[in-house]
């Protein structure tokens, strides 16, 4: 018997990596533009999501991947506006690249425009897993807590935009927008910073036309 | 839970390397992670010891090396330490840095035993 030592210098996720960006690179050939949406429970992916599919009323084609543990409530509130799939996860506390490419294939078309992956409701798990996104999204609420960005620095590290939601309640909470900017521009500097209602309405035509020009710039990058 | 699907990967890819070197036993498994690696070293250990066995991983033991989040401006090209994942270079420059170590978990070096006989010396 011997003994030998190996050095590998392999990153743990490789293989799962390796797995998105082939997902990730299919879509940009189909032109989708591939969106992973995270945030806390309950910040308002899914409205926001809703109000994005009311406003461009068909124009766009659409589709969500939605997750949670258990039920498929999300999917419900969405199936009026456009094609969705509901992942149920059992117990996972966030999505992997397996569940949306199956996920993806049991969706009725595929020629989209933009695939809307709603990941789970949590900060922490989701930071860690490509799941074939070109742009992540995080959501952070008025009703939230503006100190949020610092305490979880590896999603805000790894996300390119920002979305303030349910701004329509500011008036009514003690959240300062410019410093919870400022701080989650300190973990990202380059972040893209929204500012959004679903219920009034307010932020989301910005929203989609921010949307429309990185799906140009995907679309243009692949011509 | 997250640590567990994490050491699911390692030791799936663990299990592939040891099969391609013909290794009979992994003695040991040295892992690095860092602050923003997106894991804590005592549930990756409590998930690592529970999972293991039940995979063939009988005696084999990890070995965390925690290192810091260091960055780099492209900028100077300077490279510092990210303090409290402040991102923003020390010399002042408006560039977004770039995290070049402690964001992953990385598989470093793997010890196997293997039926070769010893070398003799």
């Amino acid at each position: 018997m011997a003994t030998r030592v190996v050095t590998v210098e392999r990153d743990v996720l490789a293989d799962a990596r390796a797995s998105a960006g082939e997902f990730r690179a299919a879509r940009t050939a189909a032109g989708t533009l591939v969106v992973n949406l995270c945030s806390s429970p309950g910040s308002g992916k899914t409205a926001l999501l809703a109000a994005t599919a009311q406003h461009w009323s068909g124009r766009q084609r659409m589709a969500v991947l939605t997750g949670d543990l258990a039920t498929d409530r999300d999917a419900q509130r969405l199936a009026p506006l456009c094609d969705v799939l509901q992942m149920t996860t059992g117990g996972a506390c966030h999505l992997e690249i397996p569940l949306v490419a199956k996920a993806f294939a049991r969706l009725p078309r595929h020629d989209l425009d933009y695939l809307f992956i709603e990941n789970v409701g949590n900060l922490v798990c989701p930071a860690s897993h490509d799941v074939g996104e070109h742009l992540r999204v995080v959501l952070l609420s008025v009703t939230e807590g503006d100190d949020k960005p610092g305490k979880y620095p590896k999603m805000f590290r790894l996300a390119q935009a920002l979305v303030v939601s349910k701004m329509d309640l500011l008036p009514y909470v003690p959240f300062d927008v410019e410093y919870a900017v400022s701080d989650a521009r300190q973990i990202q500097p380059d972040l893209e910073v929204l500012r959004a209602s679903a219920v009034s309405g307010a932020g989301i035509a910005d929203w989609c036309q921010f949307l429309e020009r990185q799906r140009q710039r995907l679309v243009s990058g692949a011509a | 839970m997250h640590e567990s699907s994490l050491v699911m990967n390692l030791l799936d890819q663990v299990r592939r390397l040891a099969d391609l070197e013909r290794a009979v036993h992994v003695a040991s498994i040295e892992v690095e992670i860092g602050p923003l690696s997106g894991v804590e070293p005592l549930l990756i250990e409590s998930a690592f010891e529970r999972i293991a066995a039940t995979r063939g991983f009988a005696g084999t033991r990890l070995t965390l090396l925690e290192v810091p989040l260091v960055a780099q401006c492209p900028q100077c090209d300077r490279t510092f330490e990210i303090v409290e994942f402040r991102f923003r270079c020390p010399s002042g420059c408006s560039a977004n840095v770039r995290v070049i170590q402690g964001d992953g978990c990385i598989l470093k070096r793997m010890t196997l035993t293997t039926d070769e006989q010893e070398a003799q010396v």
